[in-house]
């Protein structure tokens, strides 16, 4: 054999050798790939918020699937939204700034004014980062696209049994959130949420956001944002025995006459609700839709029953513990006996 | 049981009732009479079919109850009484096993209460490591419940729902899960 082919197949050789290194490398450092993802992550919740964007998506969970149309306007500092329902009874949620107006369906079982958000909105809660990386393994999955954006996938999944794992693609040039997985230990998919259509620019008109769906109308200006020091107020009363780590206190719904509290660890929530058991029995268990869960049951303390309510997207074994974890500590705190 | 009950639980057993109906029927005061009508005609049809009826001897509550939480068969359980007869084969239509579970199998009332009665696996028996209890939780299904319990539960539904549209930063999602919450199962 000539000696220049040899030391062509030497070189060959080594050049794939070479390459082989440089492969396990690249393949090496999840840390890049984690600080990529966080990085992501980072933009996710300003982009939510001062992106302008207009388009239709589609929410699933459980049974339900629902078409939603969306407009998002970021002008001069202030938050516009107009959000209507493609499917079912007609009906539409406006918001400019902190005021929202809801038009919804009478169809529905459930009361209008409980349909109104009444909490803070999302910027200052956005604003306060967290350490999503503590309990999540994050991890780039490539690149797709989603309505016609390229967009990047990335993973997160729960560290642990308490949660569910979160798959998120960002659109490239914006960050924003154009698809959503929740999915179980199984990898079954929980929730989905998806855009079909989506316009990303700052050329939305006025009347884009607009009531124009004809109904009762129900309008509310959203309260501060409320210091998570008042939780301990909230929580007058009883107390959580347990939580899954990294779930803290987060801006809470307000319950009627009842204690409610809301936790998040960044991508989850739960609120904890506790009231005198009214009228209605109430099943003692857990209920599920999609990715949502639903715990009941009731606690005795002094005579008086309380029912204790957890709903988060939170696996049913972790809603149970935490709603067995309420300790009722000041019955009359709570308005027992009271009806 | 007036005609137009009549004629959904004829069009059940052709799986073409809608929902509405079927619901109407399910909380019609007289569940033994509907029960029972629908016994007998599940007889007739067998018989003319020459099949077995799986009105007899079979717990559906367990593959319901799965129904009820889309899980399908990702957790079915070996049950004695579905294997020992043939009615273990028989492939229902989801909306009729629905149903008929709920007219035969949950007794009367069709409450929550007997739907929960048997043991749900585990969610986390995949996840060995879980510390915590391993006792199965009892799983209640949102059509089990009636329109107090229903109402009282889409409160809390959608005040977590609400909170989840303001706070978690979800934006479009959140939105979702409020309106998601106001029309869920129904």
């Amino acid at each position: 054999m000539p000696q220049a082919f040899i030391d062509i197949l030497r070189c060959g050789a080594l050049s794939l050798l070479v390459g082989l290194l440089l492969t396990l490398a690249g393949s090496l450092p999840a840390a890049a790939d984690e600080d990529e993802a966080s990085a992501w992550l980072e933009r996710l919740g300003p982009a939510l918020n001062m992106t302008s964007y207009r388009g239709v998506f589609v929410y699933a969970r459980g049974e339900s699937v629902h078409s939603m149309q969306i407009a998002h306007r970021y002008n001069d500092g202030v938050v516009e939204e107009r959000l209507v329902l493609q499917d079912g009874g007609s009906g539409e949620i406006v918001r400019k700034g902190m005021n929202v107006v809801c038009v919804l369906p009478e169809t529905g079982r459930v009361q209008l004014d409980q349909v109104i958000p009444s909490g803070p909105f999302a910027e200052a809660f956005t604003s306060q980062l967290m350490p999503v990386n503590r309990w999540y393994r994050a991890e780039m999955k490539g690149e797709d696209r989603v309505a016609g954006y390229d967009v990047v996938s990335l993973a997160l999944s729960a560290k642990d049994p308490y949660r569910y794992s979160h798959r998120l693609w960002l659109e490239k040039s914006t960050g924003l959130l154009v698809k959503s997985h929740v999915r179980n230990a199984e990898g079954e998919v929980l929730e989905q949420f998806q855009f079909t259509s989506l316009h990303i620019g700052e050329d939305i008109p006025d009347s884009e956001f607009e009531i124009r769906t004809k109904g009762r109308e129900i309008s509310r200006t959203l309260d501060e944002p409320t210091p998570a020091a008042s939780v301990v107020q909230r929580m007058n009363g009883w107390q959580l025995g347990w939580r899954p780590e990294g779930f803290m206190p987060a801006a809470a719904p307000r319950s009627g006459k009842g204690q409610a509290v809301a936790f998040s660890d960044g991508l989850a929530a739960f609120s904890v609700f506790v009231e005198p058991a009214g009228p209605v029995t109430m099943p003692t268990g857990a209920s599920k839709i999609g990715a949502t869960t639903v715990y009941m049951h009731q606690v005795k303390e002094g005579g008086n029953a309380f029912l204790v309510t957890v709903v988060g997207e939170l696996p049913p074994q972790t809603a149970r513990q935490v709603a067995e974890s309420v300790r009722i500590e000041d019955s009359l705190a709570l308005g027992a006996g009271e009806s | 049981m007036d005609d137009r009950l009549r004629e959904t639980l004829s069009a059940m057993m052709d799986d073409e009732a809608d929902e509405l109906s079927v619901r109407r029927l399910l909380s019609h005061d007289s569940q033994d009479e509907v029960r029972a009508q629908w016994q007998r005609w599940q007889d007739v049809r067998d018989l003319m079919h020459d099949g077995h009826s799986p009105v007899h001897g079979m717990d559906v509550s367990v593959a319901v109850r799965e129904l009820l939480d889309g899980r399908g068969s990702a957790t079915a359980r070996p049950d004695p009484a579905v294997q020992d007869s043939k009615a273990g084969r028989w492939h229902w239509p989801a909306a009729a096993m629905v149903a008929m579970a709920l007219l035969v199998g949950f007794g009367a009332g069709a409450g929550w209460d007997s739907s929960g009665a048997g043991p749900v696996q585990p969610v986390t028996a995949a996840a060995p490591e879980t510390p915590v209890q391993d006792q199965p939780i009892r799983e209640i299904a949102l059509q089990g419940l009636d329109e107090e319990q229903w109402e009282y539960m889409s409160r809390y539904l959608l005040e977590h729902a609400q909170h989840n549209s303001v706070g978690a930063g979800r934006g479009a999602v959140g939105y979702a899960r409020l309106v998601s919450a106001n029309g869920v199962g129904y």
